[in-house]
């Protein structure tokens, strides 16, 4: 079991026909928020392992694991490990939004950081099940290969997004933005997971004035309103990115992910990516 | 006994836990108005304090403290010792003073309801703070292709003694002359609501079933049963719900119970095979990230007396960030006995005014 649908994926990755992986958190779901069904305890009661995200993100799974009453599920964070961004420092409190204490828990929109996740799957399956090692050891061998392949086509082929400035709705981006050089000049939440103000939105209308930015950006759970009436304003571009595996159709699997994304962020600003 | 069970409680959580952590703190406060109540208009406030942790990898502990804003004494409303992962063959088990598995509404504390106030006829059962007791409950995943639960609870006060014990034994520990006074109150107001003598020992059972229809659609069923000294309890409930995205939804519940009596009922002689039948059903739809509108339709009636009533209400909430504060509104009919058989019906409006500090929030859509 897996938390969200970017671990699963790696997960069949490295478990290949040996594991049956299901994510909690559907791709097009908010995995900050997720209501806890008892079918999904009932999912977990059969697990050999689960995998969380961590951070705080998925604080919801705790609650999924004990009522499973799975005495033997391998609880595994696959944050441990991630070199964290935004880790807060000094007195934190709820006047600052929905701010995570142990730093931005969207580690695995950086692809560098899906190869050290699917390096803690790979170890968590080879000790649960030393008889197929070899095959999982393969199957991460495989994977970092494929994803070092993509990571250096992406960063030739969308070069001409580096130093871009772009809005995003929340902050789910800053491992993506520093991976691929986008600069992040805005929020149109006023602080994490607090709806857009109209002062809010008034002061981004006059950022994107003021300093030619041409793209929003959001995630593909929220609502279209706020990104839409400032594009109604300006001439700024709304486009909708993927934050999970199967948040759009196109981004079917964790390589598929950033391809979508960086595809759209391309059209978005008009640049060449061939 | 409370004590002892607090004292318990305490005691293993910080002892024999695992851990120096601190448990979560929580606290929940509201502000309730409505315009029946003549001065002020301010009819309720109050805080509720939640106490949550981990005692060690297999159990956690829950405490809820509630203090309304008036003089009365800080009430337990539970504190129990939960084994989740500790125990064989998929075994739960609940230690404690807790809302027992009886019912779909009984287990909710009341800043979830999304119309405010419990609902009458449930009351008229339940008690308006619902059934707490203290006792243990066992509960077992049965192994059937959807989510089945069975529960099985033994407690030391029934559904119509529930504030007796604690109280009389208090009673007996101190002896001072004010809490005497607070606690013939408190208990007289409860002889108000049930009309009984106390009533010791009971056991509940529930059988609860959850459908995954689709990613959307869920359904939840559910069969309860109680049985305390001379009274028994049969209960079905039922919830659908509808949930496309985040902040879109829509929950249709529904709940009744049949509570069979003895010879007196609201301090009313009344046939020694009467039944007091109670129901609600309630539509709820969150139609964005902020707001949500619904109707309730509450309702009793005890069988052989041919006396009944039914109270429609509408109500309508607004939480503006996230689950942090939520404002309801609720305007129904408020029926009242006048006499024997006739019910006067005022149309009441009550605003809440809810917010919460920590992780134990006021309401899930």
């Amino acid at each position: 079991m897996t938390s969200t649908t970017d671990i699963a994926d790696i997960a069949k990755i490295i478990g290949g026909d040996h594991v049956t992986v299901t994510s909690i958190a559907r791709g097009n779901q908010d995995p900050h928020y997720v209501e806890i069904l008892p079918s999904y305890m009932l999912k977990v009661r059969k697990a050999d392992i689960y995998f969380m995200v961590g951070m705080e993100l998925d604080l919801w799974a705790q609650q999924i694991i004990d009522g499973s009453r799975n005495r033997k599920v391998l609880i595994v964070d696959c944050s441990v490990g991630i070199n964290k961004m935004e880790v807060p420092t000094g007195q934190i409190d709820a006047s600052m939004g929905d701010i995570h204490r142990f730093g931005n828990p969207h580690y695995w929109l950086d692809p560098e950081n899906g190869k050290l996740i699917a390096r803690m799957v790979a170890e968590k399956l080879i000790n649960h099940d030393s008889k197929n090692a070899d095959q999982y050891q393969a199957n991460l061998t495989q994977f970092e290969k494929d994803l070092d392949s993509a990571i250096s086509i992406w960063t030739k082929r969308f070069s001409n997004l580096k130093d871009k400035d772009i809005i995003f709705y929340h902050n789910s981006w800053p491992y993506f933005s520093k991976r691929f050089g986008l600069k992040t000049v805005d929020f149109l939440e006023p602080k994490p997971m607090i709806t857009p103000s109209p002062s809010k939105l008034n002061q981004v209308i006059q950022k994107i004035k003021s300093d030619g930015i041409e793209v929003i950006a959001s995630e593909s759970y929220f609502s279209d309103r706020a990104p839409k009436f400032i594009a109604s304003k300006t001439k700024v571009k709304t486009v909708k990115l993927a934050q999970s595996v199967g948040a759009i159709e196109s981004a079917d699997s964790y390589i598929n992910l950033f391809e979508t994304n960086l595809t759209i962020l391309a059209k978005a600003y008009g640049v060449s990516y061939d | 006994m409370l004590k002892k069970l607090v004292g318990g409680i305490l005691f293993t959580t910080f002892t024999f836990s695992q851990t120096t952590v601190n448990p979560q703190f929580s606290v929940i406060g509201d502000l309730v108005m409505d315009h029946l109540h003549k001065d002020p208009s301010l009819l309720t406030s109050g805080i509720e304090i939640a106490v949550q942790g981990y005692v060690n990898p297999f159990a956690r502990a829950d405490i809820y403290l509630h203090k309304h804003n008036d003089d009365s004494p800080i009430e337990l409303e539970e504190a129990v010792m939960t084994i989740e992962r500790g125990l064989p063959f998929g075994l739960g088990l609940r230690a404690g003073k807790f809302r027992p598995d009886l019912g779909k509404i009984n287990q909710s504390h009341a800043h979830l309801f999304p119309f405010i106030e419990v609902p009458a006829g449930m009351a008229k059962i339940l008690g308006e703070e619902f059934w707490s007791a203290t006792g243990v409950e066992t509960n077992v995943f049965l192994p059937l292709p959807w989510y089945s639960n069975f529960s099985l609870g033994y407690f030391d006060s029934g559904i119509s003694s529930h504030d007796y014990s604690d109280y009389e034994k208090d009673e007996d520990d101190h002896d001072h002359e004010n809490d005497h006074k607070d606690k013939d109150d408190h208990n007289h107001d409860d002889e108000k609501d049930h009309g009984r003598e106390k009533q010791t020992n009971a056991f509940s059972i529930r059988w609860s079933h959850f459908f995954e229809l689709n990613n959307v659609n869920h359904l939840e069923l559910g069969l309860s049963g109680y049985s305390g000294k001379d009274e028994q309890i049969l209960g079905a409930d039922f919830k659908y719900k509808w949930r496309p995205n985040k902040y879109r939804s829509l929950t249709l519940q529904a709940e009744v119970l049949q509570h069979s009596l003895e010879d007196e009922y609201m301090e009313k002689a009344v046939h020694p095979d009467e039944k007091l039948t109670v129901a609600y059903a309630m539509v709820n739809f969150q139609f964005n990230k902020a707001y949500n509108f619904g109707v309730l339709i509450d309702y009793w009636s005890l069988d052989l007396a041919d006396d009944e009533g039914m109270n429609p209400s509408i109500f309508f909430g607004f939480s503006p960030v996230e689950e942090s504060a939520v404002l309801r509104l609720k305007i129904g009919q408020l029926e009242r006995e006048n006499d024997e058989k006739n019910h006067k019906k005022n149309l009441k409006t009550t605003i809440q005014i809810i917010w919460s500090l920590g992780p134990h929030k006021p309401h899930r859509y």
